[in-house]
């Protein structure tokens, strides 16, 4: 609502979000989901200092968009750890703001059950200290409870704008891993086998259906989806420490079927289907090593922006000497008609050409 | 799985993007407040503070908390943990802190820094912009009847000015107005200020004085708004027309998917079906057309304007340049004149005051020769 006369609707996002994703970041280094431990960083960084300087009404514009930004934050498919991050920089922007009376946090319905679902796994994993902080919000009535997380006035935008959210906190996807887990598996290898069973007592030994049947579907399945994970840590991680844990997968190729479904629960998705959502983000990472080279290292992979045109072509025709010379200097208008004779006439009978 | 997804596609009250960050779907505002007031308690919404002391005998009845790691966990969840200096001296929050390291701050010290270079201290705009948050943010009614009930809908409406003049310059003029759920479309219709309903049209050189009893507010008093495939009208007069019937007449036989009436006085906000973000019209004087977006829907909080009595509330307001008298230079025009022997111009703009110091003799009649009409400048509600 309040823009300058440039046309910027939010001047200091760029900032705000630089600003947010370095404390959410160093919080997540330290894997804890404590508001002890956020609560220091936050001092060490000196956040609170992020009001200072707003004055009169600059003051609720500035803490509706920094709150608004936070609540970014605070939603899925961002990990839990992030999620609580997310939480407490809510409610310390919200507790240190400068606005009186205070800015709301703004929450949408469509997220509320997600809220509500994060409290249950807060609430489930013990983690007091966040249920404590969302419920200490709700009493404050830190909320103003809207159909959606922003204000809405039709504003298209004229280039698309890449996700806002940062990779590294993203939660990594386990739906392929979820779906397709051991107990699936075990159930589709005894239906594969009943049915074969009894394809081969009804049918004669040489009819081809039997035949139709993947014999190797099981094992396939489980294969792509092993590769999946492996690809998706391969990614995460640039750690070469994964190898060991590829060789022993690939080894176990073996023809029994039973010690194959067990390699499948110990092993690639466990960590997926028996931990919980709230947990997950201690159990994925298994190696301390790879943990601190992964997230740390990820800032740097981010997009890179394509070089504008004029570098590109700058790179592109590599201009010598004089060529160099001419070709950066700015064009100037006297010379706009003092072409080479050659282009001259082109010109012209191009501009005779529509007369006719 | 299953049945989540069945869950969201039957329940259409619960707003969801149609296009992410423009607009949503369509909903219908009542439904939306019951959505949320069936998952909300009556203390999240309540204008009255909990006490501190039930919320935290009851936070740790709930999870089984002894009153040791209550007070741990209430001393580490403090505000206090969050101060970033010490306790006994106390920074100035007006001012950027020496040696900032945050990135915001970086750039707020530089936007400042540039402000003060250039000459201009003071902006009306922002003065004016305190000013009306100061006059609107928690208000409490002085009558115990007036008090907005607990878990009412606020709407934030943008109205937009019509598009016929001033080039397109990243600014959409417009005003915002806060109305709750329980307003008709008549009442909001009757808080739009717009200059064309105060325009008065003809030449009143012979009688000045009359003039003002011809607004056309009072000639022409048809108008509706348009909301998802439905043209609210205001019938409250015997004068009114439905204007819509043109416009649905020839929707129809151009095969348009056919539109319906509405009444705009039997019409609640809450009864809409409408998608926020979205923009709908206000058409009136036939032709004034305003682009209507609601931008907001939420439940009232104890921290708003809570007196009924004040809403419709405007919040924003933009602001016009006005053109002033070519005589004072001070009033905003009132008359403009054609054929005029005294003017400096042709046609030429008059405060009142000066127009008839002017054009009239002490008596009042008129002297010369011109033609008057009144004018209302566009910056007439700044």
């Amino acid at each position: 609502m309040i823009r300058s006369k440039r046309g910027e609707t939010d001047p200091y996002r760029k900032q705000l979000k630089s600003d947010c994703e370095s404390l959410l970041g160093r919080f997540q280094k330290t894997e804890s989901v404590r508001f002890q431990v956020f609560s220091e960083i936050w001092r060490e960084s000196n956040f609170t200092h992020i009001f200072y300087g707003a004055v009169k009404h600059e003051k609720r514009a500035f803490s509706r968009r920094v709150l608004d930004l936070a609540y970014s934050y605070f939603l899925p498919p961002l990990t839990f750890q992030i999620r609580v991050g997310g939480l407490y920089l809510l409610y310390s922007l919200y507790r240190s703001q400068t606005a009186s009376p205070p800015e709301q946090i703004r929450v949408a319905l469509k997220d509320w059950d997600e809220v509500k679902k994060f409290e249950k796994d807060a609430a489930d994993a013990q983690h007091l200290d966040a249920v404590y902080i969302l419920r200490q919000l709700r009493f404050l009535k830190a909320f103003h409870f809207t159909a959606m997380p922003t204000l809405l006035a039709y504003k298209k935008k004229r280039k698309t704008e890449k996700s806002d959210l940062s990779e590294e906190f993203v939660e990594r996807a386990s739906r392929p891993q979820e779906l397709i887990n051991g107990d699936l598996l075990e159930e589709l290898s005894n239906i594969h086998e009943l049915y074969e069973k009894m394809k081969t007592s009804v049918s004669l030994p040489s009819e081809k259906s039997v035949n139709m049947i993947h014999r190797s579907f099981v094992p396939q399945l489980r294969g792509s989806v092993l590769d999946f994970h492996k690809w998706q840590q391969n990614k995460d991680e640039t750690d070469q420490d994964e190898d060991c844990g590829e060789g022993t997968s690939s080894q176990q190729e073996c023809s029994n079927r039973a010690g194959l479904i067990a390699s499948i629960k110990s092993k690639a998705y466990g960590e997926a289907a028996e931990a919980s959502k709230s947990r997950r983000h201690r159990q994925v990472e298994v190696d301390p090593t790879s943990n601190e080279s992964g997230p740390s290292n990820a800032p740097g992979r981010s997009r890179k922006t394509k070089p504008s045109f004029k570098a590109r072509t700058k790179e592109k025709y590599l201009f010598s000497g004089d060529q160099l010379k001419a070709s950066s200097s700015t064009t100037m208008i006297s010379h706009l008609t003092s072409l080479d004779p050659v282009a001259a006439e082109k010109v012209k009978y191009f501009k005779r050409f529509p007369s006719k | 799985m299953a049945a989540s997804g069945g869950s969201t596609t039957s329940n259409t009250n619960i707003p969801e993007y149609e296009y992410s960050d423009v607009n949503t779907k369509p909903f219908h505002i009542g439904g939306f407040r019951s959505e949320w007031l069936s998952r909300l308690t009556p203390d999240d919404y309540s204008y009255q503070p909990e006490e501190e002391d039930t919320f935290d005998a009851n936070f740790a009845k709930e999870h089984g908390v002894s009153a040791e790691t209550m007070a741990e966990l209430k001393s580490v969840c403090s505000i206090d943990s969050l101060r970033c200096h010490p306790e006994d001296e106390q920074p100035d929050p007006e001012v950027v802190p020496p040696n900032p390291t945050l990135q915001t701050l970086i750039e707020r010290k530089k936007k400042q820094d540039y402000k003060a270079s250039r000459k201009i201290t003071k902006n009306r705009h922002d003065l004016y912009a305190n000013e009306l948050e100061r006059l609107t943010y928690g208000m409490k009614p002085e009558a115990v009847d007036d008090i907005l009930p607990e878990g009412e809908v606020i709407l934030t409406v943008n109205v937009y000015y019509p598009a016929s003049y001033d080039k397109f310059n990243y600014v959409r003029p417009h005003m915002t107005l806060l109305m709750t759920g329980s307003h008709s479309l008549a009442e909001f219709r009757d808080a739009i200020c717009c200059v064309s309903d105060l325009q008065v049209c003809g030449e009143f050189s012979n009688t000045p004085n009359i003039a003002p009893d011809f607004i056309s507010k009072d000639h022409y008093k048809s108008a509706f708004f348009y909301f998802e495939g439905v043209f609210y009208n205001d019938m409250r007069y015997p004068e009114c027309q439905d204007i819509s019937m043109t416009t649905i007449e020839w929707a129809k036989s151009h095969n348009f998917p056919s539109y319906s009436q509405a009444k705009m006085e039997d019409t609640r906000f809450m009864d809409l079906n409408v998608k926020v973000g979205f923009p709908y019209l206000y058409c009136h004087q036939g032709d004034c057309e305003h682009l209507v977006i609601i931008t907001d829907v939420r439940l009232t909080h104890k921290n708003d304007c809570l007196d009924k009595e004040l809403y419709p509330l405007l919040t924003h307001k933009h602001r016009v340049a006005t053109q002033k008298c070519s005589v004072c230079h001070i009033f905003i025009g009132r008359w403009f004149t054609t054929n005029d022997e005294f003017a400096p111009s042709h046609p030429c703009l008059f405060c009142d005051k000066c127009f008839r110091t002017l054009h009239y003799n002490e008596d009042g009649y008129k002297l010369g020769d011109f033609l008057a009409y009144p004018y209302v400048d566009r910056g007439a509600f700044n």
